[in-house]
């Protein structure tokens, strides 16, 4: 038993981590939103030429073959540092969901260059009322049971505005028909919901990691009444239990992406574990980070709230903590 | 990643569990026993049980191979938990002696202290109690004042300990004492073993609010114990309790297979019980708290794997095992809890009432989780000040 990843798998989470913490910093993150369209496409190619963006697709289509386990914590390293572009929706999702249930047609009119970086595809399952980075090349959307991957001629798009400026989420109606239509959508709608779910918990990971990691550092430095505010127990019991919240929900994210990686008959049970603790640790790290910060973190010049608006928004995403408790409660009492 | 046994572990589990399922009629009979009878008897059956853990060389698997044990590995040791719970076997009646002072002699024990003490341990002839917490120093634990003075070739202590579980019965005790009283409380203390049989040891049993006297105040008079029995040096005794309390850390990861137990039960009972005006297992309230349930006790065993995993592959356990406690014992506190909000009006009654039963007496030892081995505050203050590094003042 080795609960634990390989080298290989922690190297690949050290160079995204490199790239992303020179690439995407504080500063790149309020420029994005500010940005028009908010998205960096020198970012996406970089992390194309990295392999990370076709991480899970066949070789065949120029992917790297890997799995939901090397994968994980490529997405915790995206929270971690606010990623604006959509690598959930598109590699997480999008281009493994088109190479499961796309056509052949489909198939190869897109994932070789999904891998590559040359074309985005997002996601808009049902249930969800818009649509994050809906102006990608194929947008895959669940409509009456069935699976459709349609491009921007088939779209009509109406931008809302998150309070997060890096998320770029759109009301979206669609002209679907039989040319549109993927494969069988019952299986293949809950495979990407599951999955959806997983990596957004892995993301919630991140950012809660980030917010903890910088009260703590902060806590080792503010000085109030002659010592380090640090030094306090209050602090300290605070930061203390979020730590253990945090640290607790990797262990429920890393198995839920070993359970959609083998493709466990209760995977989705374990997806909801996942994304509920992380939910609920992430929402602790994101009150106790800005009580620690205390004023200071309430100003827009701080970076805390880019942080602070994200892990909320992505509270919410395929399912809040509640909704996955709910879906558990339903397992515990209709099963055997 | 692979979650997968290996070979060698596989092998551990199979010949324990085929181990204990061979002995499945001594298992259940001792447990209807022991709940039936307590007290001299119940003791009695405990100390059967053990002999026959010895014989078969499954009394103490985490100690070497040449102190009697198997060398199991931490993982291992998790295995024969799981498996030890499994079959529902026993309370062990000398962990201390095992868990504790065992190691602890192992380590800083003379020649003849080892030889004097080591296998009696293991083979339950010899059991031990714990003196360390006193009235006055619980959390604070070097502040302790049973004094220990030097006279001739023995020590001569007087002073008084608390929360001895076991002291009633136990034959050894091993004590923190203080020797020097200028220096600064850590660097004054002793580490000494003594026989519970030596003139002016008084043992008083203390009742909890559970109902249960498991615990004793332990009071010393002029109890003269050889300077022999110091372990390692005199006043260095703060670094030994260390130790020994680095060890209770291993226990403190908790066994992942009580809680799930515990849930699976909880869970029945929310289907049998009517609570108030509907099935418990229809109330949102109660659903939402399972699965909660459900949710911390998957969490606690895959952070179990994980730990393990890391110490499969050297790094020490330290005061990441303060994450682990605080965990299962606040996770348990709040299982108990929902059994007895489960009851409704039926929680309040007693063990032995017509429609009683446990569940109270289980209840509050679940809050007493969060005050024995380290309270709550007390992990929370180790895991900021050396695991998260944030400073002492």
């Amino acid at each position: 038993m080795d609960f634990d990843f390989s080298d290989e798998q922690y190297m690949l989470r050290d160079s995204v981590r490199d790239f992303l913490t020179k690439d995407c910093t504080p500063a790149e993150i309020r420029r994005i939103w500010e940005d028009p369209t908010g998205r960096s496409p020198q970012r996406w190619k970089k992390l194309g030429e990295m392999g990370v963006l076709g991480l899970t697709l066949p070789e065949t289509y120029g992917g790297a073959g890997m799995d939901e386990i090397d994968l994980v914590l490529v997405l915790e390293e995206a929270g971690r540092n606010l990623l604006p572009e959509p690598l959930l929706e598109h590699t997480a999702v999008g281009a493994p969901l088109l190479a499961k249930a796309g056509t052949e047609a489909q198939k190869s009119e897109w994932l070789t260059k999904a891998a590559h970086g040359d074309a985005t595809i997002s996601i808009g399952l049902a249930g969800a009322p818009y649509v994050q980075d809906a102006t990608a090349d194929v947008v895959i959307l669940e409509e009456n049971g069935e699976l459709h991957a349609a491009t921007q001629d088939r779209l009509t798009l109406t931008p809302v505005q998150s309070v997060d400026g890096a998320r770029r989420l759109f009301k979206v109606t669609a002209e679907l028909d039989a040319e549109t239509r993927m494969g069988d959508a019952n299986g293949d709608a809950a495979w990407a919901f599951d999955h959806a779910a997983a990596a957004t918990a892995a993301q919630l990971v991140g950012v809660a990691d980030a917010m903890l990691q910088s009260a703590i550092a902060y806590a080792k430095e503010r000085e109030q009444f002659g010592h380090k505010i640090g030094s306090f127990q209050a602090i300290q019991h605070k930061l203390a239990e979020t730590f253990l919240l945090v640290e607790s929900a990797k262990s429920a994210v890393y198995y839920a992406a070993y359970a959609l990686a083998k493709g466990l008959e209760d995977a989705p049970i374990h997806v909801s574990v996942a994304k509920a603790y992380a939910g609920d640790a992430e929402r602790r790290a994101n009150y106790e980070s800005l009580q620690t910060f205390g004023g200071i973190g309430f100003t827009w010049e701080h970076d805390l709230h880019l942080w602070l608006k994200r892990g909320r928004a992505l509270e919410a995403q395929y399912g809040d903590s509640d909704w996955h408790r709910r879906r558990i409660a339903d397992w515990v009492y209709t099963k055997a | 990643m692979d979650f997968e046994l290996s070979a060698e572990d596989a092998a551990f589990r199979d010949e324990i569990r085929t181990w204990l399922e061979e002995r499945r009629e001594l298992i259940e009979k001792t447990r209807a026993q022991t709940a039936e009878y307590g007290g001299e008897k119940a003791l009695e059956l405990h100390r059967v049980w053990e002999k026959e853990l010895y014989n078969g060389g499954w009394a103490g698997v985490a100690w070497p191979k040449e102190h009697g044990g198997r060398d199991a590995s931490l993982f291992q040791q998790a295995l024969f938990t799981e498996e030890y719970v499994r079959a529902r076997a026993p309370e062990r009646i000398n962990r201390l002696g095992l868990g504790l002072i065992g190691p602890t002699l192992m380590v800083y024990g003379t020649e003849e202290q080892k030889k004097e003490h080591l296998a009696k341990i293991l083979s339950c002839d010899e059991i031990w109690c714990q003196g360390f917490s006193e009235p006055g120093a619980g959390s604070d634990l070097a502040s302790l004042r049973t004094r220990a003075v030097l006279d001739g070739d023995d020590y001569v202590i007087n002073g008084q300990k608390v929360w001895t579980s076991q002291a009633s019965y136990a034959d050894w005790i091993f004590v923190l004492v203080r020797t020097d009283t200028e220096a600064p409380k850590h660097k004054g203390i002793t580490f000494i073993i003594a026989d519970m049989k030596t003139p002016g040891i008084e043992v008083r049993p203390m009742k909890q609010i559970n109902g249960k006297s498991g615990f004793a105040e332990t009071f010393f008079t002029d109890v003269r114990v050889p300077a022999a029995n110091v372990i390692d040096k005199p006043n260095n005794g703060w670094k030994v309790a260390m130790t020994t309390l680095g060890f209770e850390r291993g226990t403190g990861l908790g066994s992942p297979m009580v809680f799930n137990r515990q849930w699976k039960e909880l869970v029945e009972l929310t289907k049998e019980t009517q609570r108030y005006d509907h099935k418990a297992s229809e109330d949102p309230d109660i659903r939402k708290r399972i699965a909660q349930g459900f949710i911390e006790t998957r969490v606690f065993e895959l952070t179990n794997k994980r730990v393990l995993s890391q110490l499969s592959k050297g790094k020490q356990l330290g005061p990441e095992a303060s994450l682990s406690k605080l965990f299962w014992s606040e996770m348990e506190a709040r299982l108990e809890e929902l059994q007895i909000d489960t009851l409704g009006p039926r929680g309040e009654l007693a063990t032995g009432s017509p429609d009683g039963g446990e569940w109270f007496s289980e209840y509050l030892y679940a809050r007493a989780s969060m005050i024995y081995a380290g309270t709550s505050e007390i992990q929370k203050n180790i895991i900021a000040q050396r695991v998260l590094g944030l400073p002492k003042e």
